[in-house]
Formats: structure tokens, sequence, C-alpha cells
């Protein structure tokens, strides 16, 4: 009798379980058949009408159905959780292609970065970076470098005096001077920085810009040894490995002197508006350092030898963006600089 | 300067390296060719012509012309020209010519057929006449190609200011033969006519002249003026062409004088008089002082010693006696005499080259010949002038191989350096093996060669520097020296960046207008002496008014950015170079009227200064009043925050400027760690009742000293101003936190802290929200 009213009340309460549309009407399921007033407490109460000899069989079945429903009901709420969750999380949809949102990084300026990329390196080199003032003596700027006054080299560099003597450095090469006083030999030594010319300003000239220094002086350095680092350096710049030749150049600081060009890079070297029909562009000035510049720099030029070149770095930038203005880069235009 | 190939061809025997490859030789071995240009190619066309018979062409200003052009036959041409007459040698262009860029053809001109034209001297290239066509047969006149070399890379090379000069590099790099065209012995060993006084043989190491008489002054023949004209020489007349074509060639600039217009027979080489005035060959008049030398005559200067003659004694078309000058002046005194007069000459750049005093005679010797030439009839009087210092000893050069090698960096054996060295004319003994004695040649010991290394040049440029092959130095593997300072900039930069600041570069300048206008006085700057504009006159001593002006020019174009720079104040000491201080300076833009971007530019500060303090400051012009404040960091002010003043940036902005050598001082070395708390901790917040301009941050500190040693952190909650507070009233929340490395703490532990921060601030005189 109570067996038979267990089994009707469990296969009901499954067909409820698994009919309820809401976790409310699952909930009251619940709460009915399971419930402390519930139909399965009622039964349980029950039992004690049940003889003796089936008790135990009949314990055995309600907890079976108890444990039975209860899984059932886990189960049908599960559903609804997932449900429930898989509606919210399709309400969130958002439309992935709205711009981003947070700070913006600021753009470091390309001269800077190209500083910062030759700099690294040469500190990979073994290199040391070292500085010098925007103002300087005309003694290191000039005259320690082998270009007394009245020398017509002073020509090559229009210079801007100031009021008291000193004048803006012309050219970074005044940092050899310091450096060989500061590190004396042997050294390996670059110096970027800003220097300036007394000129008008156009598209293609500028009165500031930014030049790399560089020195090495070791025991017996040739020309064979320039060639190598000079090779070295611009094959990191460039990318790629890029053909050079050295051809005289007069710089009273250097001797010999030379310029290096490159093979065009656009063209290859058979010609084009880039390097002017001629197949080379011309890089950077370099030579071996003259022993009146190490002997001012309290060198021994008998002991010690060296090379010496420098770098147009805002050349540099200019190349490698495709920067046809130069004026550009002291613009402050952020238009221009966010490119960067 | 430009280069005629055809002169240098006419000084290196056999020279058949066509134009193109000798410019790269040259290029790659001697100096820097940048272009290569021909001209006169009409020549291969134009042939002499006698003009046969002229009639007028009834209605025009032209006449119809009939000349035997010789090969070319009798051609009828129509002439413009007021000179063409019959009997007339001139020069006929036939058509199918290219002729200053336009071919010429058969063309009818007033009923005329013309079959070509006849030629002025502008038309052909040989001068600047266009008022009539030559009078004479253009014999001599080729096609021929300009080389232009870079003048920069000549500046140690006065042998090069010539066309022998580089024919001698021409033929040292072919091996062919050069030619000397002068030849001294053929002036007479007598008596000159004129004296010469130097003064100073350090300014002026050489005077040699020479005195000709019946001389006839008119055009030079067409070949010469040609010539000329192509390397940018104006031809005058027959006498001063003869004085560039010698510079042109050996490099040695000369000058004529009209004797008849000299006093006296003593030519002075001096410093000018004090108030000496000279008018000079290009009309103007110069004040001199004593630092100008002279060339005087017993009455006064007739020359500008290396610069320009004087217009009271030059050549004119009735001079018929002749001083010819050829001297060699101090470098460096020209160069500041030219400078300071503003007048650089072809003379005077060749001149601060530091000129070969031998070269003076060989340059008359030069004149002599090409005048006999270009003045039938001119007569040498007596023999030569020349007044010179005592020699110099010249010191041979001790060259070693081995070194040698060693600086080139290839092997090269003695015979190679001994053909290369000879090629050029130095003069080589080698007394003991793979040891050479280098004694120079004139023309390159005046400045360029004095030493070994500049013989390895010498070698290096001729042996071809493609003949050595990179070689990779052995040096030690060690790390270079650091640079703090620049890796902290990079940091800077870094951390500025990440924070959305866009990096400007601004010039170092600032005009004096801009500095007045930040009320930074013009006397507190470097100031340049020499500026271009007005935009340079002065070096910064901020870099705000950069940074304003950016500010003003991207907010055209944007509503809101961030800017920084980094970049140095230049500051004025006495007696020693300005003090460089590098600084910081980053900008925020909002366009509107909104609170302000203060407490942003705040955050940068404290990212690249963590607890850094702000104190309220003195506004300075450019700053908005009530919203200027002093950063101090470990209790050293190193900068500023504040909002720019309405009437130097519309809408709101803000900037930080920071000195970088105190920020990076200041830094700290390295960091510790601190435990983390094992225990919880216990907060509770406490609203504090103060005056509206009361600093929260002095609240804060007043709390965290009432708090005592357990307090572990104190945060500002908000700030509310408003009802139910009176006016004039603000609340300012804190939360504080309490807590013990070793243990909880208790509740009677907090509630004491808290009660004793309540006591103190109310007997600070605050009252105190719980
Ligand atoms: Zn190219």
């Amino acid at each position: 009798m109570l067996e038979a009213q267990l089994q009707s009340l469990a296969a009901s309460a499954r067909q409820r379980i698994l009919a309820s549309a809401t976790p409310e009407q699952l909930q009251a399921v619940r709460v009915e058949v399971l419930g402390r007033k519930g139909a399965l407490a009622q039964i349980s109460k029950d039992m004690a009408n049940v003889p003796p000899q089936d008790r135990a069989r009949i314990g055995k079945l309600l907890n079976a159905a108890k444990t039975e429903l209860e899984a059932a009901l886990e189960s049908r709420e599960n559903e609804f959780a997932a449900q429930a969750l898989h509606a919210r999380l399709d309400s969130e949809w958002l439309d992935v292609t709205l711009p981003a949102t947070g700070p913006r990084p600021g753009a470091l300026h390309p001269i800077t970065r190209i500083q910062q990329e030759l700099e690294e390196l040469f500190l990979s080199m073994g290199v040391a970076v070292l500085d010098g003032p925007e103002v300087e003596s005309e003694y290191n700027n000039f005259d320690a470098l082998n270009i007394p006054p009245d020398h017509p080299a002073r020509d090559m560099q229009d210079t801007f005096w100031l009021t008291d003597g000193c004048c803006l450095r012309t050219h970074t090469s005044p940092v050899q001077v310091r450096g060989m006083a500061k590190l004396g030999p042997p050294l390996r030594m670059i110096a970027p920085g800003r220097v300036f010319r007394n000129e008008e300003v156009d598209p293609s000239h500028e009165h500031t810009f930014y030049q790399l220094e560089g020195m090495m002086v070791d025991r017996n350095i040739s020309i064979a040894h320039m060639l190598y680092f000079m090779k070295t350096l611009l094959r990191r710049i460039f990318g790629c490995e890029v053909t050079v030749r050295l051809r005289p150049g007069y710089f009273p600081f250097v001797e010999p002197g030379f310029e290096l060009d490159i093979q065009c890079l656009i063209c290859g070297g058979s010609g084009c508006p880039v390097c002017k029909h001629g197949g080379w562009v011309e890089l950077m000035p370099c030579g071996l350092v003259h022993p009146n510049v190490l002997r001012m720099g309290g060198i021994d030029p008998e002991q010690w030898s060296g090379f010496a070149f420098g770098l147009g770095l805002t050349r540099l930038v200019m190349m490698r963006y495709g920067i046809d203005d130069i004026r550009l880069l002291q613009s402050g235009d952020l238009r221009f600089l966010r490119q960067f | 300067m430009k280069f005629s190939y055809n002169w240098i061809r006419e000084l290196v025997t056999g020279l058949e390296t066509p134009p193109p490859d000798l410019m790269r030789l040259l290029t790659l071995k001697t100096c820097e060719c940048e272009s290569l240009e021909p001209v006169g190619a009409h020549f291969a066309q134009v042939v002499a012509a006698r003009v046969l018979q002229v009639e007028p062409i009834g209605g025009s200003q032209n006449r119809k012309a009939v000349v035997d052009a010789g090969p070319l036959g009798r051609r009828i041409v129509v002439c413009g020209a007021p000179n063409c007459r019959p009997g007339l040698v001139t020069a006929y262009v036939p058509p199918g010519t290219v002729l200053l860029g336009q071919r010429i053809e058969r063309r009818v001109i007033d009923g005329v057929e013309s079959d070509g034209m006849l030629a002025s001297g502008a038309e052909l290239g040989m001068n600047r006449d266009h008022e009539g066509i030559v009078e004479s047969a253009p014999a001599g006149c080729l096609p021929d190609f300009l080389i232009d070399v870079e003048n920069k890379s000549l500046t140690h090379r006065p042998d090069l200011w010539g066309h022998h000069g580089m024919a001698r590099e021409v033929a040292a790099i072919t091996g062919n033969k050069l030619i000397e065209p002068a030849n001294p012995s053929r002036i007479p060993q007598q008596q000159a006519p004129v004296s010469v006084s130097i003064q100073d043989f350090r300014l002026c190491p050489r005077y040699s002249a020479l005195v000709f008489h019946n001389a006839t002054v008119q055009p030079s023949p067409l070949w010469l003026q040609y010539r000329l004209q192509s390397i940018g020489l104006n031809p005058i007349n027959n006498i001063v062409d003869v004085t560039n074509y010698v510079m042109a060639e050996l490099g040695q600039p000369m000058h004529a004088f009209d004797q008849d217009k000299l006093s006296g027979a003593t030519i002075f080489i001096r410093a000018a008089g004090e108030g000496e005035r000279i008018t000079a060959l290009n009309g103007e008049s110069y004040h001199l002082t004593p630092a100008a030398l002279v060339i005087a005559d017993s009455s006064g200067p007739i020359a500008l010693a290396g610069v320009i003659g004087g217009l009271d004694s030059a050549i004119g078309e009735l001079t018929t006696r002749i001083v010819l000058e050829s001297a060699c002046f101090h470098a460096a005194s020209i160069r500041r005499t030219s400078s300071r007069l503003k007048l650089r000459t072809d003379a005077s750049m060749r001149f601060e080259k530091s000129q070969d005093p031998m070269n003076t005679v060989r340059g008359l010797a030069r004149a002599l010949e090409l005048l006999e030439i270009v003045s039938p009839g001119i007569r040498l009087v007596g023999g030569l002038a020349d007044v010179a210092a005592p020699p110099q000893p010249s010191h041979a050069i001790e060259l070693p191989l081995d070194w040698l090698i060693r600086k080139l960096g290839r092997p090269i054996d003695a015979a190679e350096v001994l053909r290369i060295l000879e090629s050029l004319e130095f003069g080589v003994c080698s007394r003991q093996p793979g040891l050479f004695s280098v004694s120079v040649p004139s023309w390159r010991a005046t400045k360029d060669i004095s030493i070994k290394d500049d013989l390895v040049e010498e070698v290096g440029r001729m042996v071809g520097y493609d003949t050595i092959t990179p070689l990779a130095p052995v040096v030690p593997a060690a790390p270079p020296p650091d640079n703090p300072r620049r890796r902290f900039h990079h940091a800077v930069r870094r951390i500025t960046a990440a924070q959305g600041y866009d990096e400007v570069y601004n010039y170092s300048f600032v005009s004096e207008q801009l500095a007045r206008r930040f009320g930074f006085h013009p006397s507190a700057h470097v100031a340049v002496a020499n500026p271009v504009s007005s935009e340079q006159g002065l070096l910064r001593v901020s870099l705000i008014p950069g940074i304003a002006r950016n500010i003003e020019e991207n907010s055209r174009h944007f509503d809101s950015f961030r800017i920084f720079e980094i970049g140095f104040e230049i500051h004025k000491r006495q007696d020693t170079l300005p003090d460089e201080i590098p600084h910081l300076v980053a900008a925020i833009y909002h366009r509107g009227q909104d609170a302000g971007p203060l407490f942003e530019g705040k955050r940068l500060a404290e990212c690249l200064m963590p607890g850094c303090e702000l104190s309220p400051a003195e506004p300075r012009l450019f700053e908005h009043p009530s919203r200027a404040a002093q950063v101090h960091w470990r209790g050293t002010p190193l900068g500023r925050l504040f909002e720019f003043h309405p009437s130097f940036v519309e809408s709101r902005a803000v900037a930080l400027d920071v000195d970088l050598e105190l920020m990076q001082r200041l830094s700290p070395a390295e960091k510790r760690y601190q435990p983390i708390l094992r225990f919880p901790a216990s907060a509770f917040d406490l609203s504090v009742i103060a005056p509206q301009r009361a600093l929260a941050g002095v609240l804060q500190q007043q709390i965290a000293s009432l708090a005592g040693p357990r307090l572990h952190q104190i945060s500002f909650l908000r700030l509310y101003e408003g009802p139910p507070l009176p006016d004039g009233a603000k609340s300012v929340s804190f939360r504080i936190t309490l807590a013990a490395h070793d243990r909880t703490l208790s509740s009677e532990e907090v509630s004491a802290v808290r009660d004793a921060i309540i006591e103190g601030m109310r007997l600070l005189g605050y009252d105190i929200r719980i």
C-alpha cells in the first residue's frame, strides 16, 4: 500500500521536475516533495504503520526515491542556471569594432628612436656613449681639432658665435677632445647630439640638427680596421649588406680623411634621383685621427692611433622614414610626430 | 671650381681617358667631382667665314650677307649685327647646329632665306658680347667638357686651384707624362726697371714682377676668351685675360698695373696706413686699417694685396706699358682682409689656401709667352724684379715602410711606394731598407704635407682605398663605461611616453621678444652674436616658451593632447661655459573650461618621482595665479606644476617642468623589499571639516602624525562641499589603516588610536565627522 503510494509519488515528481519551465516551478516541486512538510516526509512518518518485516525494504525504497529525486532536481537546476548564464552572456554582446579606451602611449621623436637604436648598437659593441655641451669653447670646437684661427676650414662651418666668445658647437667632434681627456687610451666612444650651423632654413637646410660622433683609439689602428667597423655599423643601420667606398675628403682633424659613400640602396648603384644618378650616396666623413688631435687630447700619437667618424643622424632619420622636409623635425607638429 | 677637360689634356701627354672615367678616377683619388657638363658642342659645326657682300633688306634693320664659309662653300644669311661688313672674318653657324639650347634652322627672315647664321661671342659662349658678330675666326675653339669640383674638397690643396695642378694628379693616376707650360729660362738675367720693397716677409714672402712696353690692349683671341668664359671667368681684355689665364692654369693669381699711372719706380708691399682709402676695380671705395696689406707706389695704395687691384692704376684701352705682378701673400692675413671687406675674389680664394712662393716666377714666365701671342709687338723690358724671404729650410719626412703598412692595413712593397710618391713629384731616397726619406714638392709644402701621416693619404689614395680589405680590430671584450645620465633621460622619456605624452623637439633659441613676454629678462640669456634672424637671438633659459608655442599650434588641430620635451636650459655663468641643465617639460591641453588637467600632470610627476609633493607657489607671469605649485621630492624642490595663465594659453593647459639633474640625483639607487603584512589590518574612515582653502595634504600629514607607529596607510577618500556644511567649509575624508607585523591589533588598540586622532584634530581646531 505505502509502496504503491511511494512509487506513484516518485513517478509524478519526476514528471513535474522534467516539466517545470522555470526555476520557481522547480522550487515548488522541491518544497512539495522533498520539503520538511513534503510528500516524502509524510511517507517517512507513515513508516510507523508499516509491518516490521517490510520496514527495511520500504525504507530502502524511500531513500532511493529521495536520492533519485534530489539528483533530478539538481540536474534540472543546473540546466536552468546554464540557460540563465547563457542568456546573460548573450545580452552582454559588445561591438568589438568600437575604439579602444585607456591612455594611448605617446610617440618618441624619430631622432630619439634612431639615436637610442644606435646607442644600443654601439653599447653592444663595447663603445661608450658620451655627452658634450651645446655651447662650446672656440678651442674645443676648432683649435683642439686642428682647425686654428684663420684656417680656411672654418669657412666650411657657419658658426653661431656667442657674445662671450664661445660658440654653439658646429659638430659633435669636440666630444672627441672631451672623450680623450675623460677616458684616456685605449678608448671607444660615440657622442650623439645637437649641433648648429648658422644658415637659412629651408626644406633641406636647418640651423639645428643632430650628429653622431664616433672615435676609437688603440694600438696600431689602420684604415682596414676603420672599414670593418664602418661596414659592421652600416649593416646594422640599414639591415642589409651595404657596399661602401672610401674616397679622399678633407677634414683637418683626421689624416688621411675620407668621405665614406654607400652604394645607393634605392637603385643598387645603377643611378636614380636619390643618388643624383651617380650610384653612390655620401654618408659620412671619417678618417684616422690626426696626430695633433691625439696630442691635444693628451695621447701620444707614437704609441696610439685611432679613427673617427661623424654620422648625420638627422639625415639618417630622413632617409629611414622618407621625410622630405627637414623642418618637420623641430616643428612640434603632432600630425607629424604621432606617426612614429 | 670648374676644370676644362681639353685644358687638362693639353697638359698631359697622350691622355685618352674619357671625361666620365676621368671624373670618377679623380673623385676616388683626389677630390670630389660633382658634375660633368659639355660645353661648346656647336664648335663641331661652326666654321670661320669671310663676309663677301652685304645688302640692305627693304624695310628691315637686317641685312642680307653673302659669306664664304670655307669648306661649306658660299652661303646667304640674314644678319642684324651692325658690324657685319664685307671683308670681315667671323663665325658661321650652319643649319642644324644647336646654339644655347636652340636648333638653328634654315628659315626665311624678312623675305630672305637665311642659310644658318653669323654669331656673336655671347651666342657662341665665348664672352658676354651681344653687340655684334665676332670679329675673328673661331680658331682653336673645340667642344669641351667641364668637370665641376667641390671647392671644399680643395681647401687643403693650393696646387689644385689651377689646371696644371689637376693635370699633375691626372698624370699620376693614369701614368701619363705631365707637360710643364712655363719656361722661366726665357726671362733674361738683367736689371729690372722697377724695384720692390717688402715691409714684412711674413705677410708677403715673395713679390715678383716684370715690365712690358709697347703693349696693345684689345680683345683676346677667341680661343682664349672661350676658355676663360667656359670656366666662369669673364674675358675683359688681352692683358687682364692673360693674368686670369695664368691663374686658371698655374693657380698663381697675377695683377697688371698701367706703369704710366704709377708714381715712382718702387713697389711697396706694406700695411695700410690708418684711414687710407682705395677705390678698387669693382668701383667700391674701401677704408683701410693697418690690418690690411696693400701694394703701394710712392703716392699711395694701388692694390689691396691678394684681393683686388685699384681702379686708378688699372689697365685701360690706352695702356701701353705694363707692370705685371706675381706675388705670394700670407694666407690668414688675406683671409681676414677679404672677410672683413666681404670681398672674396678669385685671387683671395687662392691666397687663403697658402700659395707656393716658388710659383711666382713660373707665372710670369708663362704670362710672357702668352702676352707675346695676344699682344703682338709687346716687349719685355729688363729682367725680373724679385724679392723673397730667405727660403725656409725644408726638412725631409722620415717614412718607415712598416709603419705605413700598419696605417694602411694592407701590405705594399717599397717599389710601389716609391713609384707613387715619385709620380706626385715627391723626392724619395732610401738610405736604409724599409725607411724612406721623403722631400715634399714646394706646391704641397705650404700647408698640406708636413708629417708622415700626410704621406699615408698620398700612398693610400693612389694605390686605391678599394684595395684595403676590412679587418676586425682586436679589442678586449669589456663593457664600456656607463653613462648614467643618458640612461636616466631615456628612462624618463619611456615613462613619460607611456603616460601618453608625445615627444617634441624645440630649438635652443628664443627671440628677445618671446623671452620678455614670458618674463625672462634678455640680459639673463646667453646671446648669439651673429644670428641669421631675431628668432635666434638668445639661448633659452626655459623650455616653457617653446612648449607654449607647441600647445598653441597643435590646438588648431587637436582638442586635447599631451606633449613633452627633454632639453637643456642654458644659463649664463661668469668666466666659464654656460650651465646646461637638462629639463623635462610635459604639458597637457584640453579645449574647454572644465576643471583642467592639473591632476593628470600630477600623476606624471608621481610616476617619475614616487611620493613627490606639491606646495602652492608664488605664481610666475605665465602661471595661473591660483594653480601654481612647486614640486618637492625627498625634501628638495625640483620643479613646477602649473596651469598656464589664460592670457598665455586659451582653454586649459598644464605644464610640469622638472630639473632632471636634480631628479637623477634624488632617484633611489636601489629598492629594498618590505615584508607583506601577515596579520589582518584594521581600517576606519574619518572626515575632517576644514576651511575651504585648507590643504588636504596638510590635513593628511596631521592625521598621520597623530596616528602614531601603528599607522600602516592613510589615503584620501573624497572631498565634499555644500549643505549641510556651512559656506566656506569643506569635508575631507580619509581612510586610516592600522596594522602590526607581529599580531592582529585588538579593537581597544584601534579605538585608542582613533580617539587620539579625533582628539588631536579637534585640538587643532577641526571638526571631525565619523
Ligand atoms: Zn640611386
